[in-house]
C-alpha cells in the first residue's frame, strides 16, 4: 500500500474542509509512510501520507499529526483539542518481532519441557526445503528454567510447587540480566493455581520487570503454542510499552484529552492500559484496521457480505467479511513465530505488481511469488530491474500509461517494459508480446483468485454474490478481472484505498475476546458450568470496559461456544443468542448445521463436546457520520485525457478506450467500459460490458459484466 | 517425452498446472479439517492426488514426503481390476501392496473417477493412515509378524460406492475388522468427502479444456520430466554407490542391508538396488510403491525442494529393484514397518552415493526413530492407540545448518507434526514427565547433528506397547564430510512397582502400569567439528547440548573459568593439536 499519495484526492472530495469539530483520527504507521485520516462530525474526510520515522516512530507520529492539521489550516494543539476519539496503529510490535529487536526473554516452564518452545512441534511449514534452517529461538535453552510442580490432566495438583526452584531461576536471571518474563507452566489452562503463585512471586520480587502469564494471555490447551505466545508477548513488552506510553503522554501534552486507542490483532481497539496488559495483540496493528474499513465501505454500499482484495507491490492480502462480521481466527503466526491471540483472519500470497514473471527450467511460464521489491523493482521503472513483473505487463498491455506515476515519484519507461516482457517470456515461449503480457497477468489473476478461494473454502462461503473491495495500487486494475473469476458482480475501488487502515481505525469499536479451554460433553450438566463460567468472563470484560470509559448502556457482549465431534480436532462455533441459556439439543443442531454447511456431511451416532467459551466484550462507539449527500444537480460528463489502444483480453485484444483523470470523475458520474481512469497513485481498468458510476462517497462502483 | 508439449497454449499450460495443485491442496483442506483421528490432523498423515486417467500423478499436495509418487500404482491397479467397468459417481478403496498398489496396510486409498462428459478424464484420490485395520496388533504395528495375513485386512480394488450410492455392506465389513471403528467411519467419510470436493473441482476444469484436457494433463507430466532432467544434467555423469543397513529381522540380530548403484548419464539416472539382501522374516520389507516415493523423497530432498509432485518426474529415472528383496519382497512378506523402516534406509543409501556426485549438497544421516505404538483402554474403558511421537528424532546436519533436534523423522521431513502433549494427556491416560534435548548426543561436525529427544511418560492404564526400536542402543545416523553419526537411543520401561527393563528393539509387549523412557537418536554432523564456529559451540554448551567435556575433546573448544566465555588461546592450541592427531590418525 505504499506509494499513494491522497492528499489531492482527499482535497478534492471535501475540499476545502473546514473540519467541524469534535472529528475523529486513525494514525496507521507503516514501514515506509504514516497515514493519518480524519472524519469529523459533518462527514467530511480528509488524509495524508507522511514518512515514518522507523528510528523514533513517536515522532513520525507527531510528524504526521502536523502535517494534517497545517494542511487543514490548524495548529497541532488545535487538531488534538478538537479530536473526540485517536486511533493508532503500529508497526512497533510486528518489526520488534521480525526485526529480533526484542527483550532478553527469560522462560519459566514446568520442570521437563523447557524445550517445547525449540521443538516447535517439529513442523516445517515445506519440509522439502529442509536446508533452510528454523528462525532463531526467542529465548535460548539456558534462559529457560524449569520449575518444580506439576497439575495433572484433571486439573488436581499432582506435585506441589517447588518455590526453590524459582528462586534459583531468578537468580540466574538476575546475572544474565533479563529483561522480561515469560512463564507457562503445563496445564494451567486447566488450573492456574501454580502459575498464578509464581506471577505473584515475580510480580512481588520484580515490581518493574514485565512478566507475561500465559494463562492470563491464552488459557487455552496446546503447551507449545501458549508458551509461544507468552514468549512473544514477553519478548515485544518492553519496547512497544516504553513506546505506548511516552506517546500517549506527548499527546496529553499536546492537548488529546481522550484515552488515544489502539488497534489490535482482532480487529478492535482498546486504551493503553489494557494493552499493555496483553502487547501480543499488537502484532498485526496496522493491517487489522482493514476490517473497520470495510464495514465502512458496506454500510456506504449497503451490502454486508464483502471480500477485501488489496494489492500492493509485492503482496496480495484478502480479507472476507460474512455478514457483516470478519471472521477471527485464534491462531497467528508472524515471521514463523505462532501465536494463539485471536486475530482478523488475513491472507497474503505473493503475487503484487511487482511480481517477477519469467520462464523456469523446465519451460513454464511463471509470475510470483518472489517480487521485485522497490529496488530495483519493475524493468519499466529503469532502476536496473531486468526482470519483467506484472506492471511490466500492464505497461505493454497499455493499461498503465508510460511516463509519471505514482503522483511523480517514478517514470515508467515503455521500452524498457517490452524488452523484459519479449527477451523473458515472449521469446522463450514462442508468444507474442501481448500474449507473453497478458499470460503473465493471467497467472497473477490466478494466485490472486486462489487466494480469495482458500479463504472462502476455510469459511465454507460461496463468493459469488459478494462485493469486491479491491484496495492497494494495483488493486483497481485487477479487480475486474479478479471479480468475474469469483462470479462477482460487483466491484468496488474507494479512493482512499491508500489509507484503508487509517480510515478502517475511525470505524473500529473497543473490543475484547477472551478465549478459554473448557472441556465437557455437550450435556445438561455441562449448561450450570457453561453458565457461571460466562457469567465470570462477561464480568472481567465489563471491568475493562468500564476502565475505558464505557458505561454500561455501551457495552455490547457476545458468547459462543466451539464445538467438535467427540475426538476429532477441528471445532465449529455456535453463537448464544443474548440471555439464551445454553440447551445441548439447540446448540447439537447449530453445530451440525454449521457442520454440515462447512463439510458436506453430519455424524449423527457421534456425541458432541465443547472446546472452548469464547467472550467478546465490545466498547460500542458512537455512529461514525456517513458521507455528505451529493448535490442534486447532475454533473457534466467527463472530457476523457485521451483515447488509447488498451488490451482488453483474449478475444478482444488491443481497442481502443477512454481514459479519464480520476480527478475529474465526481459523484453521479456513470461511464461504460471499456475504460481506464487514472488516478494519482493507482488506475482503474473497466473492461466492455462493465458499467462504472461514482457513488455519494465518491468511490468508483464498478458493475462487472459477463466478459 | 509424449511430443505434445509444442501445440499447447504455455500460458494455459501454467494455469492448468497451477489448478490442479490448488485443488489438491484443496482436499487436503477439507481432509484435515474433516478427519477425526489425530493421525491426520495433527500427523499429516495422509496425502491427496490427481492423476490422469490412466493412473500417472497429475498432482499432489500436503501430507508426507514417503506417500509422494507412490499413489499412482494404486489407481493403476484399481484400472486393471476394473477397466471399463468404471462409472460416475463410483468411489474405491484399496490398500494391499502386492495387488492393489499399496505401500503398506495401514495407508488406505479412497479413489474417484471423475468425468466430464461422459469420458474418464482423472482419479481424484487420497490416501490416508488408518487407526487400525485389525490384524495381530492394535494400531495395526504388529511387530511379531511373519506374514501380511497378520498385519490387517488386506483389500485389492475394492467398489466403496456404486454410482452415487454407498456399499453399506462393504462399509460395515471395514468398519467390522478395525479395532477403532469409530475412528475409521470418521476418517472414510473425511476422504469421500476431501475426493468429491477434487472431483467437482476437476470436472469443472476438464470441461473448461473439453478435448484439450488429455493434451494438457499429458504436458503437466512432460513439465515434471523436464524439471527432473534439468536436476539430473547438472551432476556429473558417473557411477556411485550409498548403503544403509537395519540390524535386525524383528526377531534376532541380523544385518540387512540396502545396496544401492547411483549411475549418471547425462538427464538420466539409474538407481539400482542389485545386491541388496533379502527379503526378510519381519515387517521391515518394502513394497514397490513405498520403494519408489522413498527414491523420490530421497532425489526430490537432495536435488531441488521445488520438483514438481508428478510422475513425470520418474521417467528420467530407471529404478532397479531385484524381486524377492527387501525392496521388492514376494508375498506374503510382512511390510507394514516400511514407510519408516526400510524407507529411511533407502533414502541414506541414494542420499549416500549422491553425495559424491555433488559433496557440497551432501546430507548426513538422520537418527532413526524409536517411537512405540501402545493400546489400552482409557479412564472412560474406551479402546485407543497412541503413537509415542514425542520421542522424537535428532535430524542430519547439511551445510549451513544444524540438524532439527527433534523432528518427527527422515521420511516426513517434518511433515509430521508433534503433539502438543497437552492435548495427548486429555486423549489418554497418561502424565509426561519430560520431553527436552539430549546433551552429547547430536554428532559432531562444523554443522552439528540434531540432540534428538530425552522422553518420559508414565501410563497410568496397562497397555500393550508395539516396539518399533530401530534407532536403539546402536548408531543409526551418519556424519558426512568428517562429521560424526549422532548417539544411539536408548529406551527403558519401569513397571510400578518393578525393576526397569532395557526392551528388544521389535516385539510385543504387554505392560502393566509403566514409567516409559525413551532418549531418541541423535543425528549425523555435516564437516570437521574442529571448523565449527567457537561461539556455537559456547552456544551449545550454554545450552547444555554440549558438554564441556565433548566442547574440549570433540570440537577443540576451550572454555574460560567462568564457562561463559571462550578461553581463545587454548582454542587455538588444542585445535592445532587435535587437528594434527585427526589427520595423524
Amino acid at each position: 500500500m505504499t506509494g499513494f499519495n491522497d492528499q489531492p484526492t482527499a482535497g478534492k472530495l471535501a475540499a476545502p474542509l473546514s473540519p467541524v469539530s469534535p472529528w475523529r483520527i486513525g494514525i496507521d504507521v507503516g514501514g515506509t509512510f504514516t497515514d493519518v485520516a480524519l472524519i469529523d462530525s459533518a462527514g467530511g474526510i480528509a488524509s495524508i501520507k507522511s514518512p515514518s520515522r522507523p528510528e523514533d516512530p513517536g515522532e513520525g507520529v507527531i510528524a504526521a499529526l502536523a502535517a494534517i492539521a497545517q494542511s487543514l489550516g490548524l495548529e497541532t494543539e488545535d487538531l488534538l483539542r478538537g479530536c473526540a476519539l485517536l486511533v493508532h496503529g503500529s508497526t512497533v510490535a510486528t518489526n520488534t518481532l521480525l526485526e529480533r529487536t526484542g527483550a532478553r526473554v527469560g522462560v519459566l516452564i514446568t520442570e521437563g519441557f523447557r524445550d517445547s518452545l525449540e521443538i516447535r512441534r517439529g513442523i516445517r511449514t515445506n519440509p522439502w526445503d529442509h536446508r533452510t534452517p528454523y528462525p532463531p529461538v526467542l529465548a535460548p535453552r539456558y534462559l529457560r528454567l524449569p520449575v518444580g510442580g506439576r497439575i495433572d490432566r484433571h486439573g488436581n495438583e499432582h506435585t506441589p510447587l517447588d518455590e526453590n526452584s524459582v528462586a534459583r531461576a531468578l537468580e540466574i536471571f538476575a546475572a544474565e540480566q533479563v529483561e522480561s518474563i515469560a512463564l507457562c507452566l503445563i496445564n494451567s489452562y486447566l488450573n492456574p493455581d501454580h502459575e498464578r503463585r509464581v506471577a505473584e512471586i515475580l510480580r512481588g520480587e520484580l515490581p518493574h520487570m514485565p512478566i507475561s502469564v500465559s494463562s492470563e494471555l491464552a488459557p487455552v490447551a496446546g503447551e507449545y503454542e501458549r508458551l509461544s505466545t507468552t514468549v512473544v508477548d514477553a519478548y515485544v513488552a518492553p519496547r512497544l510499552v516504553t513506546y505506548l506510553v511516552s506517546l500517549a503522554e506527548r499527546l496529553t501534552v499536546l492537548g488529546l484529552s481522550r484515552p488515544m486507542l489502539l488497534v489490535k490483532n482482532n480487529g478492535g481497539t482498546a486504551t493503553v492500559d489494557e494493552v499493555v496488559r496483553e502487547p501480543v495483540t499488537q502484532t498485526l496493528s496496522g493491517p487489522a484496521a482493514a476490517v473497520g474499513a470495510l464495514g465502512y465501505f458496506g454500510k456506504a454500499l449497503g451490502v454486508r457480505d464483502l471480500i477485501s482484495v488489496e494489492v500492493g507491490g509485492t503482496s496480495c492480502d484478502v480479507v472476507m467479511m460474512v455478514d457483516g462480521q470478519v471472521a477471527v481466527t485464534d491462531r497467528l503466526t508472524i515471521g514463523d513465530y505462532d501465536t494463539l491471540v485471536p486475530a482478523v483472519e488475513v491472507h497474503t500470497v505473493g503475487a503484487g505488481g511487482g511480481a517477477i514473471s519469467g520462464v523456469d527450467r523446465a519451460g513454464v511460464l511463471f509470475a510470483g511469488p518472489r517480487g521485485a521489491g522497490a529496488v530495483p523493482g519493475p524493468a519499466c521503472y529503469g532502476k536496473g530491474g531486468e526482470d519483467p513483473t506484472v506492471t511490466d505487463a500492464q505497461l505493454v498491455l497499455g493499461r498503465l500509461r508510460a511516463g509519471a506515476y505514482a503522483g511523480g515519484a517514478l517514470t515508467l519507461d515503455g521500452d524498457l517494459a517490452v524488452r523484459a516482457v519479449s527477451e523473458k517470456v515472449a521469446l522463450p515461449l514462442g508468444l507474442s508480446l501481448q500474449d507473453a503480457a497478458a499470460g503473465i497477468i493471467r497467472v497473477a489473476e490466478q494466485r490472486m483468485f486462489h487466494a480469495v478461494s482458500f479463504v472462502s473454502i476455510q469459511r465454507g462461503i460461496d463468493p459469488r454474490g459478494f462485493t469486491l473491495v479491491a484496495g492497494g495500487g494495483a488493486g483497481g486494475l485487477h479487480g475486474a478481472a479478479l471479480g468475474r473469476l469469483l462470479g462477482c458482480r460487483t466491484l468496488y475501488v474507494p479512493r482512499l484505498g491508500g489509507v484503508l487502515c487509517a480510515l478502517g481505525m475511525l470505524n473500529s469499536d473497543v473490543r475484547h475476546d477472551d478465549v478459554r479451554s473448557f472441556l465437557a460433553p455437550l450435556d445438561h450438566e455441562a449448561g450450570d458450568q457453561v453458565e457461571s463460567r460466562f457469567e465470570a468472563m462477561t464480568a472481567d470484560a465489563s471491568e475493562a470496559l468500564l476502565r475505558e470509559g464505557f458505561s454500561d448502556d455501551k457495552m455490547r457482549f457476545e458468547r459462543d461456544l466451539d464445538l467438535r465431534y467427540q475426538n476429532q480436532q477441528w471445532d465449529v462455533r455456535v453463537r448464544l443468542a443474548p440471555g439464551e441459556a445454553l440447551d445441548p439439543d439447540t446448540a447439537r443442531a447449530r453445530f451440525e448445521e454449521e457442520y454440515e454447511r462447512l463439510y458436506g456431511h453430519r455424524q449423527p451416532e457421534t456425541k458432541v463436546e465443547i472446546v472452548k467459551l469464547r467472550l467478546t466484550g465490545f466498547g460500542v462507539l458512537p455512529t461514525l457520520p456517513t458521507p455528505p449527500a451529493p448535490g442534486a444537480a447532475a454533473p457534466e460528463p467527463p472530457e476523457p485525457l485521451e483515447i488509447r489502444p488498451v488490451y482488453m483480453d483474449a478475444a478482444r485484444g488491443m481497442q481502443d478506450a477512454p481514459v479519464y483523470a480520476g480527478i475529474d470523475l465526481v459523484p453521479g458520474h456513470v461511464l461504460a467500459g471499456p475504460l481506464v481512469v487514472e488516478e494519482q497513485t493507482t488506475t482503474i481498468f473497466a473492461g466492455p460490458g462493465d458499467r462504472l458510476e461514482i457513488d455519494h462517497a465518491g468511490n468508483y462502483l464498478i458493475h462487472l459484466g459477463e466478459s | 517425452m509424449t511430443g505434445s508439449g509444442a501445440e499447447l497454449d504455455p500460458v494455459t499450460l501454467t494455469l492448468v498446472q497451477n489448478r490442479l495443485d490448488h485443488i489438491s491442496l484443496q482436499m487436503g483442506w477439507v481432509m484435515t479439517r474433516t478427519a477425526r483421528s489425530p493421525i491426520f490432523s495433527q500427523a499429516h498423515d495422509f496425502s491427496c492426488f490427481i492423476t490422469d486417467p490412466a493412473g500417472y500423478i497429475l498432482s499432489q499436495a500436503d501430507g508426507l514426503p514417503i506417500h509422494t509418487g507412490g499413489g499412482g500404482f494404486a489407481v493403476r491397479a484399481l484400472l486393471d481390476s476394473f477397466s471399463d467397468d468404471i462409472g460416475e459417481g463410483d468411489a474405491f478403496v484399496l490398500n494391499d501392496p502386492y495387488v492393489a498398489g499399496g505401500n503398506h496396510l495401514p495407508d488406505w486409498v479412497i479413489s474417484r473417477p471423475v468425468f466430464a462428459d461422459g469420458e474418464l478424464v482423472a482419479f481424484c484420490s487420497n490416501r490416508g493412515h488408518q487407526s487400525d485395520i485389525g490384524g495381530g496388533a492394535a494400531g495395526s504395528y504388529n511387530s511379531a509378524a511373519t506374514e501380511i495375513f497378520q498385519e490387517g485386512l488386506r483389500l485389492p480394488p475394492v467398489r466403496l460406492v456404486e454410482r452415487g450410492k454407498t456399499r453399506e455392506d462393504v462399509w460395515r465389513l471395514l468398519l467390522l475388522n478395525s479395532r477403532t471403528p469409530n475412528l475409521m467411519d470418521g476418517d472414510l467419510r473425511a476422504m469421500l468427502g476431501s475426493t468429491r470436493i477434487g472431483m467437482e473441482r476437476l470436472a469443472e476444469l476438464a470441461l473448461e479444456l473439453g478435448g484439450e484436457t488429455k493434451a494438457y494433463f499429458g504436458g503437466i507430466l512432460d513439465i515434471g520430466e523436464r524439471r527432473m532432467r534439468v536436476e539430473i544434467a547438472a551432476l556429473p555423469d558417473g557411477v556411485y554407490h550409498g548403503s544403509d543397513l537395519t540390524d535386525n529381522d524383528c526377531f534376532e540380530a541380523r544385518d540387512y542391508v540396502i545396496r544401492v548403484a547411483v549411475t549418471v548419464s547425462g538427464d538420466h539416472m539409474t538407481v539400482d538396488f542389485t545386491g541388496t539382501d533379502d527379503q526378510m522374516k519381519g515387517f521391515k520389507n518394502s513394497s514397490i510403491a513405498n520403494t519408489y516415493s522413498a527414491v523420490y523423497t530421497a532425489l526430490a530432498s537432495f536435488l531441488s525442494p521445488d520438483l514438481p509432485g508428478n510422475e513425470g518426474t520418474f521417467r528420467p529415472v530407471e529404478i532397479i529393484m531385484p524381486e524377492g528383496s527387501l525392496v521388492n519382497p514376494r508375498p506374503p512378506a510382512p511390510m507394514t514397518m516400511n514407510t519408516i523402516i526400510v524407507a529411511t534406509e533407502i533414502i541414506h543409501s541414494v542420499w549416500q552415493a549422491l553425495g559424491q556426485f555433488d559433496p557440497a549438497r551432501s546430507c548426513a544421516g538422520w537418527g532413526k526413530n524409536s517411537v512405540p505404538t501402545m493400546s489400552g483402554r482409557d479412564d472412560r474403558d474406551m479402546p485407543f492407540v497412541m503413537y509415542h511421537w514425542a520421542g522424537a528424532i535428532g535430524a542430519g546436519a547439511v551445510d549451513g545448518r544444524d540438524g532439527f533436534n527433534a523432528n518427527g523423522g527422515l521420511i516426513s521431513l517434518g511433515a509430521l507434526y508433534l503433539p502438543d502433549l497437552e492435548l495427548y494427556e486429555q486423549a489418554y491416560p497418561v502424565r509426561f514427565i519430560r520431553q527436552q534435548f539430549r546433551i552429547d548426543a547430536g554428532g559432531p561436525g562444523q554443522y552439528r547433528g540434531g540432540t534428538g529427544i530425552d522422553y518420559a511418560v508414565e501410563v497410568d492404564n496397562p497397555a500393550i506397547l508395539s516396539l518399533r526400536g530401530e534407532g536403539l542402543y546402536n548408531e543409526s545416523s551418519y556424519g558426512v564430510g568428517g562429521g560424526f553419526a549422532g548417539q544411539a537411543g536408548h529406551m527403558q520401561i519401569t513397571e510400578q512397582g518393578g525393576a526397569a527393563i532395557e526392551p528388544e528393539k521389535y516385539g510385543i509387549l504387554p505392560v502393566g502400569p509403566m514409567t516409559l523412557e525413551l532418549k531418541a537418536a541423535g543425528g549425523g554432523g555435516w564437516g570437521d567439528p574442529l571448523r565449527r564456529d567457537p561461539y556455537l559451540v559456547l552456544r551449545d554448551v550454554r545450552d547444555e547440548m554440549v558438554s564441556r567435556r565433548a566442547a574440549e575433546e570433540q570440537y577443540g573448544v576451550v572454555m574460560d573459568e567462568s564457562g561463559r566465555d571462550i578461553d581463545m588461546a587454548a582454542t587455538g592450541r588444542l585445535r592445532s593439536r587435535l587437528s594434527g592427531e585427526r589427520n595423524r590418525g
